[in-house]
C-alpha cells in the first residue's frame, strides 16, 4: 500500500506539493489527475525515492521510503513518463539486468522476462538494440521491466504516452490483473478515459494540493456536475481556481480505506 | 553470448551468475554498452574506422616525434639538461594534477546530479554507496582517458630519452592508474560539496571563477620578465636559476603529481628503491582516498542529490530577482537587445531571417557550453598573444618572428576548428528537431543553411580576426604583413565553417538529441580530420611561400608565392565552398 502523510514539497518559493495526505489501500487502482504542473510528477518522484520531501512522509509497502528506502524499492515499480533505457543493449539483456538489480534468482529472472515479454508482446524485439524500436515498443520494454520482480506497488507516470490502442488496452488489462492480485497501483494521466474505466478511486491535484478525492461518482456528486468524468474534472479545478482567487482552499476529505476489487 | 559478452567474460568484467553484484552488474551493461558503440562504428563506415585509425596513429606518432626532439634538445643544454628536463617533468605533472581535477568535477558534476542513468538508478534497489561507486568509476574513466592517451607519448618518449630498461615501461602506466584516482576523488568529493550548497547557475560561475583565479594565478606566477639580449648570452646561468625558481613549486613534496615525478624519475635513474618509495607513498594515499570515496560518499550523495533536484534558482533569495523574474512572466513582450539590433538590418534581411539569426544568437548565448568553450579557448590563446610583447623584445631575429607569426595563424584556426566541429557541425541535426516548424515556414531549408553559414563565420571572423590583428601588432609586425595575415585567416574562417555547416547538411543525424554524440559519428569526425588537414596544409603552404624572407635578407629558395596562394586558394575552395554547395544542393533536395 502507499500512504502519503501531509507530504509537502518545494522548489525555493514555489510549493510544488502542498500537505498531500493520502493513503492507497492494498489492491486499489489510483489514478492521478490534474492539470499540468499540479505537482503529479514531484509527488510521484518522492514515492519513487528520486527526492525527498520537504515535509511530510511517504511509505511504500509499510517502508519510509526516505529512512528504508532500499526495502520500500525493492517492493515498488516505477515508470516515470520519459523511461531511461540503455541504448546499445537488446531488450532480452535490459530485462535480465532489471531482474539482477532486484537481485532476482536466475531461473525467475528467465521466466519472468519470457512472460512480460510475451505480455507486452516484445517477442520478434527481444534480440535488437534498444536504440532501433520505436518509442511506444520503448515503453513497453520499459513497462515489461518494471513488472519482472511482481512488485507489490506500481507507480506509473503517463504510461499510455506513445501506446497504440491495442498496446493501451494490454496494459489496462495486466493493471488490472495486478490490482486483482493485491497489488497497489499509482497512475498519473491525463487520459481522463483511463481514470474513468480503471480507477477504484481519483485523485485531482491542482496547485500542488490534493483538491478531490473519491469514486467516479463520488466526484461527480461532490463538484455537482452530471456529465463525463471531464466535466467534474473541469467543475472541480475551476471551483478551486476561484476559491484560491478568493484566498481559501478546497480540501479533499479526509481519505479512508477503499478496498473495491 | 555475443563477442561483446564473450570478450567481457574473458576478462573478468561478467562475474559468476550467482551472487552477481550489482556494481558487478552495472560495470558489465556499461562494458557492453561501449563495446557495442566501438562495434557500432567499425560496422558504420570502414572510412571512419580508418580515419579514426590515422588520426589517432598520427597523433601518437607526430607528438612521440617531437617530445623526443624537445627532450634532447633541452637535455642538451650544457650542464643543467637533465635538470632541465626534470624540472619540466614535474612542471607537465603539476598541471596534469590541476587538469585532472577541474575534469573530474565538471564530469563528477553531470555524472552524479545531471544524469538520467543515476535518476533510473536511484528508483531502483540500489544503494547509494554502489550508485556511486559505479558513478565514479565512469566519472574518473571519462575525465582521465583523454589526459592519458595525451601524455603516453611524452613518457615513452623520456624513457627512451633516458635508454631505461622495459620494467619503466610497466611500472609507469602502474604509477599513472594509482594517481588519476586521487584527483578523480577531489573532484568526486567537491562536486558533492559544491551540489549540496550551490544551484546549477551558481556552479557553473563558481567553477568559471576558479578556473579564471588559477590562471590569473598562473600567469602572475609565470609572469614573463623582459631580459636583455645581453643577460641572456653572458648570464644563462641567472636568467634560468630565475626560471627554476618560479618553478619549483611543483616540487613541494606534498603534491601527488610530485610523487608520481619522482618515482618515475627516479626509476629511470635505476634507484629502484627510492622509486618503490614513491610509488608506495602514492598507493597509501590512492587507497586511503579512494577507499573514502567508495565506502563513504554515497551517504552524503542523496542528500545532495535531491537538492539538485529540488532547487529553485538560488537567486530567488534576492527580491530584485523575484520581481525582475515576475516582470518577466507578465503577458506583454518587449523587444530585447538583440532584436533591436536585428531591426537595423531590416532593410536588408527578411524577417524570417532576422528571426533565425536570433534565435540562433540566443540559443548560444544561453548555452553555457557554447560561450563558455569558446572563451576558454580564444581566451587562452588571447593571454597568450597580448604576453608575446615580452617575447618581442628577443625576437630579433626574423626566423623568429615569421615562425611565431605562421604558428599563431594555425593556433588560432584550430582554436576554431574544435569550436566549429563540436558547435556548428551538429547545428543543422539539431534543428531537425525543430522541423515541424523551420522546415514548413516559408524560409526554406536551403536559406535556413545560408544562413547558419553566415552568421556562424561573421561571428567567428570577429575573433579570429582580432586575434590575428593583435598578435601582427604584438610582433610589430608592418601593415602590409598584417593585412597579410588578415586575409589568410579570413579564408580559413570561411573555409572551416563552409566546411562544418556542409558536412553537418551532408550526414545528418535527426536521432540523437545530445550534440556531442552528432560529432562522434562519420561526418563530425570526417569534420575535425578534414579541418586539421586543412589548417596544417594551409600554414605549411603559406609559410613556404611567404612573400618575406625567414633566414635574412635575401629570399630563401621556397616555393614561390604566388604558386603557394594558388594551392592555398585551391584547397580553401575544395574543403570549404565545395562542402557547402553539396550541403545546400542536399537540402535543396531534403524531404521533410
Amino acid at each position: 500500500m502507499i500512504e502519503l502523510r501531509q507530504l509537502t514539497k518545494k522548489f525555493g518559493d514555489l510549493v510544488a506539493v502542498d500537505q498531500v495526505t493520502l493513503t492507497i489501500a492494498r489492491g486499489e487502482f489510483f489514478a492521478v489527475l490534474g492539470p499540468n504542473a499540479a505537482g503529479k510528477t514531484t509527488t510521484i518522484r518522492i514515492l519513487a525515492g528520486l527526492m525527498k520531501p520537504t515535509a511530510g512522509q511517504a511509505r511504500v509497502a509499510g517502508f519510509d521510503v526516505q529512512t528504508e528506502p532500499l526495502e520500500a524499492r525493492r517492493r515498488m515499480a516505477y515508470v516515470p513518463d520519459f523511461p531511461f533505457l540503455y541504448d546499445k543493449l537488446t531488450p532480452w539483456e535490459f530485462l535480465r539486468f532489471t531482474g539482477q538489480m532486484f537481485r532476482m534468482s536466475e531461473g525467475s529472472i528467465e521466466g519472468a522476462a519470457r512472460l512480460w515479454a510475451a505480455r507486452f508482446n516484445l517477442g520478434e524485439y527481444l534480440n535488437i538494440a534498444i536504440e532501433s524500436l520505436s518509442h511506444g515498443t520503448r515503453q513497453r520494454v520499459a513497462l515489461a521491466s518494471a513488472m519482472m520482480h511482481d512488485p507489490e506497488v506500481i507507480v506509473l507516470d503517463e504510461p499510455m504516452v506513445g501506446l497504440d490502442p491495442h498496446h493501451a488496452r494490454v496494459l489496462k488489462d495486466i493493471l488490472k490483473e495486478q490490482a486483482e492480485r493485491g497489488a497497489t497501483i499509482f497512475v498519473s494521466t491525463h487520459q481522463l478515459s483511463v481514470a474513468e474505466e480503471m480507477a477504484d478511486r481519483i485523485g485531482i491535484m491542482h496547485h500542488g494540493r490534493l483538491i478531490a478525492v473519491g469514486s467516479r461518482e463520488e466526484l461527480r456528486l461532490r463538484s455537482g456536475s452530471e456529465g463525463a468524468l471531464e466535466q467534474t474534472f473541469l467543475a472541480l479545478t475551476a471551483e478551486e481556481a476561484d476559491l484560491a482567487a478568493a484566498g481559501k482552499k478546497l480540501v479533499a476529505p479526509e481519505p479512508g480505506p477503499v478496498k473495491r476489487v | 553470448m555475443d563477442a561483446g559478452e564473450r570478450a567481457l567474460s574473458a576478462s573478468g568484467l561478467i562475474a559468476g551468475r550467482e551472487g552477481t553484484s550489482l556494481l558487478w552488474a552495472l560495470l558489465r551493461v556499461n562494458g557492453l554498452q561501449v563495446w557495442r558503440r566501438l562495434q557500432g562504428l567499425r560496422h558504420q563506415s570502414k572510412l571512419l574506422t580508418l580515419l579514426v585509425g590515422a588520426f589517432l596513429g598520427g597523433y601518437l606518432t607526430l607528438a612521440f616525434g617531437l617530445f623526443r626532439m624537445g627532450l634532447r634538445f633541452v637535455g642538451s643544454f650544457p650542464g643543467l639538461g637533465t635538470l632541465l628536463v626534470e624540472r619540466l617533468m614535474f612542471l607537465m605533472f603539476a598541471i596534469l594534477f590541476v587538469l585532472l581535477l577541474f575534469s573530474n568535477l565538471v564530469i563528477g558534476y553531470t555524472n552524479l546530479f545531471r544524469n538520467r542513468e543515476t535518476s533510473y538508478l536511484l528508483s531502483l534497489p540500489v544503494s547509494f554507496r554502489t550508485i556511486v561507486q559505479w558513478k565514479f568509476i565512469e566519472s574518473t574513466l571519462l575525465a582521465s582517458w583523454a589526459f592519458l592517451f595525451l601524455i603516453a607519448p611524452l613518457i615513452v618518449a623520456y624513457g627512451l630519452h633516458r635508454n631505461v630498461s622495459w620494467h619503466f615501461f610497466v611500472l609507469t602506466p602502474l604509477l599513472v592508474a594509482m594517481f588519476i584516482v586521487l584527483p578523480a576523488a577531489a573532484g568526486a568529493w567537491i562536486s558533492m560539496f559544491m551540489a549540496r550548497y550551490l544551484d546549477r547557475r551558481l556552479f557553473q560561475a563558481t567553477l568559471a571563477l576558479l578556473v579564471v583565479l588559477v590562471m590569473a594565478g598562473v600567469a602572475f606566477w609565470l609572469k614573463s620578465e623582459p631580459v636583455a639580449e645581453e643577460l641572456t648570452e653572458t648570464r644563462a646561468l641567472a636568467v634560468l636559476d630565475r626560471l627554476l625558481a618560479k618553478t619549483a613549486f611543483t616540487e613541494f613534496a606534498l603534491l601527488p603529481s610530485y610523487w608520481l615525478s619522482s618515482g618515475i624519475l627516479q626509476w629511470a635513474d635505476g634507484a629502484l628503491a627510492t622509486a618503490m618509495f614513491y610509488g608506495l607513498v602514492l598507493l597509501s594515499y590512492t587507497l586511503f582516498f579512494g577507499h573514502l570515496s567508495f565506502s563513504q560518499s554515497g551517504r552524503f550523495f542523496y542528500d545532495a542529490a535531491s537538492r539538485v533536484n529540488s532547487r529553485a534558482s538560488a537567486f530567488w533569495r534576492w527580491s530584485w530577482f523575484q520581481s525582475w523574474r515576475l516582470r518577466h512572466r507578465e503577458a506583454r513582450y518587449t523587444e530585447q537587445g538583440i532584436e533591436r539590433v536585428a531591426g537595423w538590418f531590416s532593410g536588408v534581411l527578411n524577417s524570417d531571417t532576422r528571426a533565425l539569426l536570433v534565435k540562433d544568437i540566443r540559443l548560444f548565448w544561453r548555452d553555457t557550453a557554447q560561450w563558455g568553450q569558446t572563451l576558454v579557448l580564444f581566451g587562452l590563446l588571447g593571454v597568450y598573444i597580448l604576453n608575446l610583447r615580452h617575447f618581442s623584445h628577443q625576437l630579433t631575429n626574423p626566423f623568429w618572428i615569421h615562425l611565431v607569426s605562421h604558428l599563431n595563424l594555425g593556433a588560432c584556426a584550430l582554436n576554431l576548428a574544435t569550436l566549429t566541429t563540436r558547435f556548428i557541425y551538429p547545428q543543422f541535426s539539431l534543428e531537425g528537431k525543430r522541423i515541424w516548424i523551420v522546415g514548413m515556414a516559408p524560409v526554406g531549408m536551403v536559406r535556413l543553411v545560408r544562413t547558419k553559414f553566415w552568421l556562424a563565420t561573421v561571428g567567428s571572423l570577429v575573433v579570429t580576426l582580432g586575434l590575428i590583428l593583435l598578435s601582427c601588432w604584438m610582433l610589430r609586425l608592418p601593415l602590409e604583413r598584417m593585412l597579410y595575415f588578415a586575409g589568410a585567416i579570413t579564408l580559413m574562417t570561411f573555409t572551416l565553417n563552409g566546411l562544418a555547416v556542409g558536412l553537418g547538411a551532408l550526414y545528418p543525424n535527426f536521432r540523437e538529441e545530445h550534440p556531442g554524440k552528432i560529432v562522434s559519428g562519420f561526418g563530425g569526425t570526417f569534420c575535425l580530420v578534414l579541418s586539421f588537414v586543412y589548417i596544417v596544409a594551409s600554414v605549411v603552404l603559406l609559410a613556404l611561400g611567404s612573400p618575406w624572407p625567414w633566414m635574412g635578407a635575401a629570399r630563401a629558395a621556397h616555393a614561390p608565392t604566388e604558386l603557394a596562394w594558388a594551392a592555398f586558394l585551391a584547397l580553401s575552395l575544395g574543403l570549404g565552398w565545395v562542402p557547402l554547395r553539396m550541403g545546400l544542393k542536399q537540402v535543396e533536395r531534403f524531404e521533410l
